[in-house]
Order: C-alpha cells, then structure tokens, then sequence
C-alpha cells in the first residue's frame, strides 16, 4: 500500500493520508482530479470495486465532503478517497462511467443533501423521499425537531412534567415569591 | 400459451412435502451487535428526573411522569421518562447526554405487541426481557455531550494570601461566566434544594443571554443579599446539580456572583424599580442580618413601615461580623444592605432590645414583630482554665477584626473547634502572622467546616490536630497559656450513628500557646425577650419554635434565621425572612 501511495504522489497532490488499520486508508485528493484518480487506481491498482458512496456536511466550514470507498479484492484492503466541494456550489462530476452503480448512491445524495450530479442517470427522480417539499434533510441546517412538529400530530393523551414545577408541588407548595419582579410569560 | 405455461405455477407445490429452504423463525437467533442501539433501560435508582433526555429529544419522543415507588426528594424529581415508541428513532441521544448515565440501550430489537399503546412505556418501571442485558449501546467516554469540567475560578495563591486581607476568590470574567453558564441544563432539579428556592437555571439563562437586568431582577425575588450569598452562600444547590453525578457541578455560586459584579449599586436601583404603597402598618425587626434585612426587604415591597434595631453600628450580622473579608469584602455586603435601605427601611444602629430599649415596648408600638438574631453565645470549653485571660471566644475576636482592630494574639495560637468559626478564626491569625494549630475532638472528614474552608485552611499552613479533646488550661512558667489535651480514638457506634470519639486513657499532650480560642459553638442570646413574653414563646434546644410562617405563640411575634433553624446559615435567614414577610402580610390583612 505505501508504494501505491508512493506512486500516486507522483502522480497527483494528495492532501491527507490516514491510515486507520492495515486494511483501511482514507486519502484526500483535489476536487479536479476525482475523476483521474479514480480511473488510475481502478485501472492500474486494483481497487476494481466501488463499495459505496457518501456525502458528510461540513457546515461550519461550508463544505460537503464526498467519499468513495473502493475495495481492492487482491490486497483486501479498502480505500476511501475523499474530494470537498463548496458547500453553496454543490455540483460534482458524476462518477458514474467509472462505475455504473454509482448512479443511485448520487442519486440518492441529491435528494439527502442536494448535491447535483448533472448527467448521472435519474438523478433528479424521488429515492426514498416521495414529494419531498423542504430543505434536504441531511444537511446540517435542517430543523428536524421543528420538520417533525411542524408535520406530525402528537399522540392523543400524552402529558409530560417540567422537573422545577413538579418539585415545587410536591415539596413547598406554600412558598409564593412577594411580590413578583418580572411579568408572567 | 401453451400448456406448459398454464402448468409450471403449480410445479411449485411439490416442495409442499419437502424440507424448506428459509431457516425457521430466524429472528430468534440473530441477536443484535453488543453496541446495537436497541430497546431502552433505565436505571430508576441512578435517574434523577431531571428531563435532559426530553430536551435533547429531536422526535418528542419522551415524556416526564411520576412512578409508582419512586419518591421526589431534594435531589430527584421522582419523575422517570416514558418513551414512545412511534417516534423514537433510536438515535440514542438520550442516552448520550443523560448526566446520571443511567438510561441505556440494549441490543434488543424484537417487541411484539397487539396495542399500538404498548408501545410507549417507562424504562426501567414496565418490566423488559431486556432491563438485565449488559450488552446494547451505552454510554462511553468517546462521545460526551456535557463538559464534566467547570471554569476554573481564579485565586489567590495560598502564600499570598496568608498576608491579606483582600478577596482571594477572583470572580469570573464575562467569557468565562458564559462558557460556565453555558453548561448548565436547565434541569431546575437544584431550585427545591435552595432553601430560599432561587430561580437558578433561569438566571443562569440569563447570563447566557447576556440580560444582566433580567438576572438581577430575578435574584431579587427570592434573595436580596445576592451580592453577599454569590461569595460565601453553603451553595448546597451545587450538591444536587444534575452534572455532579459524574463530574462537577455547575458553579451556581460564581454565576450569582458574576450577575452582582456587573452592576453598580446606582444600577440596582435602576433595574428593580418599585411602585411602593404604602399603608400605616408598622413592623419592628431585632437584627440587621441577612434574615431580618430580607424580611424587612420583602415586607417594605409590601408597604409596611419598617423599623429595624441592630445593637451593633453596622448592619449585615454575622456576614459582617462573623465571615473575614478576604471571603466577603464588606463593600459587597454594603452594596446588598444599602439598597434595601435605599427603599426607606429605617434602620436603627447602635439600638440594643433588652437594653436601649425594651421588648415591652416594641410589643406595644408595633403591629408586628420579627426578631432574626445571631448566634454570638460561645459555648463553654467545659475545661479547667477557660476563664483565664488569653482564652478568647473565636466569635468575639472576628468581630474586633471587623471593628478594624487588630489584637495582639502572640506567635503561637490553638483554635478549638472544626466548624466555620474556627476556619474563619484560625485563617484570620494566620494574616495576623502566626502559627495556628486546629484541635478537635473528631476526624477532619467529620469537621462540619465547608470541606473549601478546610481545604484553604490547609493550604494556608493551618496544622490540624484532629481527635484531641482539650482537658486543661493552666499558665505556664514562661507567662504562655498550657494547653493540654487528651488524644482520642474512633469507636464504631452500634447504633449506626457516626463514629464516636472515646478518650485513650492517659495518653495526655500539652503545648504552650499565646492565645487560646474557642469555636466550639455559638448560641442565641435570648435575654433580650422580657420573662413574661419568653414564657409564651417555645423554645427548644435554643432554638425559637414556630410555624412553617416563621410565627411564634405570641400572634404578633415571628421569628427566623440562626435562632429557628437548624442549618443557620445565610440563605436560610434569607429564606426565612422572606417566609415571615408572607406570615406577617397574611397575619397583619386578616386581622
């Protein structure tokens, strides 16, 4: 693996390498060079397998990161190459020439965090969110707790006690604050 | 279609007969992973109620309800949390933030249940296959969602310190009172255990917010000495704090302090604005501390006339006169008790019941009266020798350091004593230059002095002689006061109690010393109350006897603070006094 690595040095600029295990690396490499990158190690260094795809948002920093974990079956390691995009441009290249089946993880990365990947197959039809009208749920500014009052009804019949109030009752009821500084909310 | 089409579907039935290819009832044996986010557990006894896991609930998946056998005490809500199974997404941040660490996951992911009701349950209380299962997601030092740490208080070094007489507790600055009031949950588990039940998470939600008006007023309405009690409150709210279970608990103290710092006594005044109406009601109250200022505070809103007597020429009681002002400088104390003031409470210095004037008197010009006392009786060392001159009540010395004198006690000094006097005493003589001895009869884990006060004391060189019971005083040749004690051992008491201290026969130690103080306790001097009114009253142990309004047996007589309660201490004065102001009211609009 570290040759590989080596070799790909020469090649590309890779701006971080993590060895996590014996048989588990991530680097991360430039936006651009994605696609040249991913043929080169698929053709010539035998990761021949794309095990998944996947977006993580980087909010504070406004940028998604896109993986791509390979799988090489002759070294049994596997390989998580890693781009960032801008998080108010998110458009990729689509992938999926490399890889077919690439075509359903983008597709479904467009609807979870709105990353487009013009050109990839169906990539604009629903995957699992049918008539989806909000922001895309996974990115991280998506209120899910207001999304979720906002959308569903409580069950009937539920009750809840706020700890203070509740103590208050059953522990010194008589106590009253003479006279109140503030207004009632 | 041919015929062979019509037929082929039912070509399938002859594996009717056979052996089938599908495992049965795979389910059974496919337990989840020893970290799957599964079915919830709860601890009931290590949860406090405090609702954290409802908060933190993005689905409002989890309600808060009381459970049969689980009791609310001081430090628990005696609610347990009921999750709802039909919006849980077991995403397991309840279990992570949970401050107790007693809500757990198993890796149970089977429940078969005919009512969808069934589905909301109590975990912990509604008996689970899998309450005993160790296994499931739990808890783990990797992902915490509360900082167990709080802001770290600047001090004083301990050498610096030893020479004077300027607060060593530095206070927060802004940044810092917001990183440390940003911790805090809101549980509001720690407002019972107030005695005076300050609303404490909403004024540290204030501070967060960075209202300081908000959180001054706030203080006000259940504690007017805010400035006083942020530095030398028992503070045992921090005991019940949600975070001290696993780790430190919110500095609820500091943050009171950091509010009072930021406002000027002209601000104060400005901020709790009052529309006073007054009526011709008239109160009288014996003592200018904490409870009597508070109650005449309270019952001036109210607009009562309020005359305060203090034998003493400055106000403040045993916080002036009883606590060192490296631990309370009196301008703070002046900053709380000059506002109340401000509100037209008269206060009379230099008056003394029982002798510039009488109770009798009060008695028949007031329509109430509120006597909240001190505690400056020294009890007797009950040894041979304590009349002798150089033996000084430890309550007597801080009040002659208060008065600004500075008595010369020699190089060597013995305090007597484990509780907060005898700190107060023995760290006052270490900044008068000398060296300071502690004797007391127990261990120093059974001092009732604050641990902090202990703690300070022993960083600032004050030898502890624990389990030694003083037994002779006498004047030795060199003119120097002999001390001698018996040395003690602990015997288990059989009843359960606290062990007890038992003199080791004959093993006897004595030391000269300069001054010799006592701090073995302080009582209410009652003589103020004339026989004919004292017969009335009750008093047991000392301590003045009354209803849950502070009222005694005489109608128009309320009594609070040091010679009521047990704790005597400055909140529960306060909370006293404020207790009474609402005895009184209701007392003087019935009559």
């Amino acid at each position: 693996m570290e040759d590989f690595l080596n070799r790909l040095k020469q090649k590309v600029e890779i701006r971080e390498q993590i060895k996590q295990r014996d048989d588990l690396y991530f680097i991360t490499i430039k936006k651009e060079q994605t696609e040249l990158v991913l043929r080169y190690i698929k053709d010539n260094e035998k990761f021949k397998h794309l095990s998944f795809m996947q977006a993580v948002d980087y909010l504070d920093d406004s940028k998604f990161m896109l993986i791509y974990m390979l799988y090489s079956f002759s070294r049994k390691v596997s390989l998580g190459v890693s781009v960032f995009i801008d998080r108010k441009e998110a458009i990729m290249t689509s992938m999926h020439n490399i890889w077919p089946h690439l075509w359903q993880y983008q597709r479904e990365i467009k609807e979870m965090y709105g990353i487009d990947f013009p050109s990839s197959p169906r990539v604009n039809e629903d995957f699992i969110l049918e008539s989806w009208d909000n922001m895309p749920p996974m990115r991280r500014d998506f209120d899910t707790l207001k999304y979720s009052e906002e959308t569903y009804y409580q069950r009937p019949g539920r009750k809840t006690n706020d700890p203070k109030e509740y103590m208050r009752k059953k522990l010194y009821n008589d106590f009253v604050k003479t006279p109140k500084l503030r207004d009632d909310k | 279609m041919s015929l062979k089409d019509v037929l082929s579907p039912f070509k399938v039935w002859e594996r009717a007969a056979r052996k089938p290819w599908t495992v049965k009832n795979p389910i059974d044996e496919r337990k989840g992973s020893a970290n799957y986010r599964g079915f919830h557990k709860n601890d009931l006894e290590k949860c406090i109620g405090c609702g954290t896991c409802e908060d933190i609930c993005q689905n409002l998946a989890i309600d808060l309800v009381p459970v049969e056998n689980v009791e609310t005490n001081m430090g628990d809500s005696g609610l347990r949390p009921m999750i709802d199974y039909g919006r849980c997404c077991w995403c397991a941040l309840c279990v992570d933030v949970c401050p107790t660490g007693s809500l757990n996951m198993s890796n149970e992911y089977n429940w078969i249940e005919e009512e969808a009701e069934g589905f909301r349950f109590i975990p912990g209380a509604d008996k689970k296959s899998w309450d005993d299962s160790d296994k499931g997601y739990h808890q783990s030092d990797d992902i915490q969602l509360i900082d167990p740490a709080r802001i770290v208080m600047e001090e004083l070094e301990a050498e610096e310190r030893k020479s004077t007489f300027v607060e060593m507790v530095k206070g927060y600055s802004k940044e810092k009172a917001l990183l440390e009031a940003e911790r805090c949950l809101e549980c509001g588990i720690c407002v019972a255990r107030c005695p005076a039940h300050m609303d404490i998470p909403e004024y540290i939600k204030a501070i967060r917010e960075d209202d300081i008006e908000l959180a001054v007023k706030i203080l006000y309405e259940t504690n007017p000495f805010s400035a006083s009690c942020g530095r030398i409150c028992t503070h045992s709210c921090e005991e019940v704090c949600a975070l001290a279970h696993n780790g430190e608990p919110i500095a609820i103290r500091w943050l009171k302090r950091y509010i009072m710092d930021q406002v000027t006594p002209d601000q104060i005044k400005e901020i709790i604005t009052n529309n006073i109406q007054v009526n011709n009601k008239k109160i009288a109250i014996i003592g200018a501390g904490p409870g009597g200022l508070s109650a005449a505070y309270y019952l001036r809103l109210l607009g009562y006339e309020i005359s305060v007597y203090e034998s003493k020429t400055k106000g403040g009681g045993m916080l002036r006169y009883g606590i060192p002002e490296y631990r309370l400088p009196y301008d703070q104390l002046d900053k709380d008790i000059d506002y109340i003031a401000s509100l037209g409470v008269q206060i009379n210095y230099g008056k003394e019941i029982g002798k510039d004037l009488s109770f009798d008197e009060l008695y028949g010009n007031f329509d109430a009266i509120y006597f909240s006392i001190g505690l400056e009786k020294p009890t007797s060392l009950r040894c041979v020798g304590e009349d002798l001159d150089s033996v000084v009540a430890g309550v007597d010395f801080l009040r002659d350091i208060t008065d600004g004198k500075r008595p010369d006690i020699g190089n060597d000094v013995v305090v007597i004593g484990g509780g907060n006097v005898a700190m107060d005493v023995a760290r006052t003589s270490i900044r008068l230059g000398a060296n300071v001895t502690v004797l007391y009869r127990r261990r120093i884990e059974d001092m009732p002095a604050d641990l902090e006060e202990i703690t300070e004391a022993q960083e600032e060189n004050v030898i502890f002689n624990p389990q030694s019971l003083q037994t002779k005083i006498e004047k030795a040749k060199s003119g120097r006061l002999l001390l001698q004690w018996n040395n003690m051992k602990m015997v288990e008491d059989p009843e359960g109690d606290r062990p007890k201290p038992i003199p080791i026969e004959g093993d006897l130690e004595s030391k000269e010393f300069d001054t010799i103080f006592s701090a073995i306790g302080q009582k209410a001097d009652l003589s103020f109350i004339s026989e004919k009114y004292e017969e009335k009253m009750k008093f047991k142990w000392g301590k003045a006897v009354t209803n849950q309004f502070g009222q005694t047996d005489i109608p128009k007589v309320f009594a609070g603070g040091d010679v009521k309660n047990w704790t005597a201490d400055a909140v529960s004065a306060i909370a006293d006094g404020h207790s009474a102001a609402k005895g009184i009211d209701e007392f003087l609009q019935k009559r």
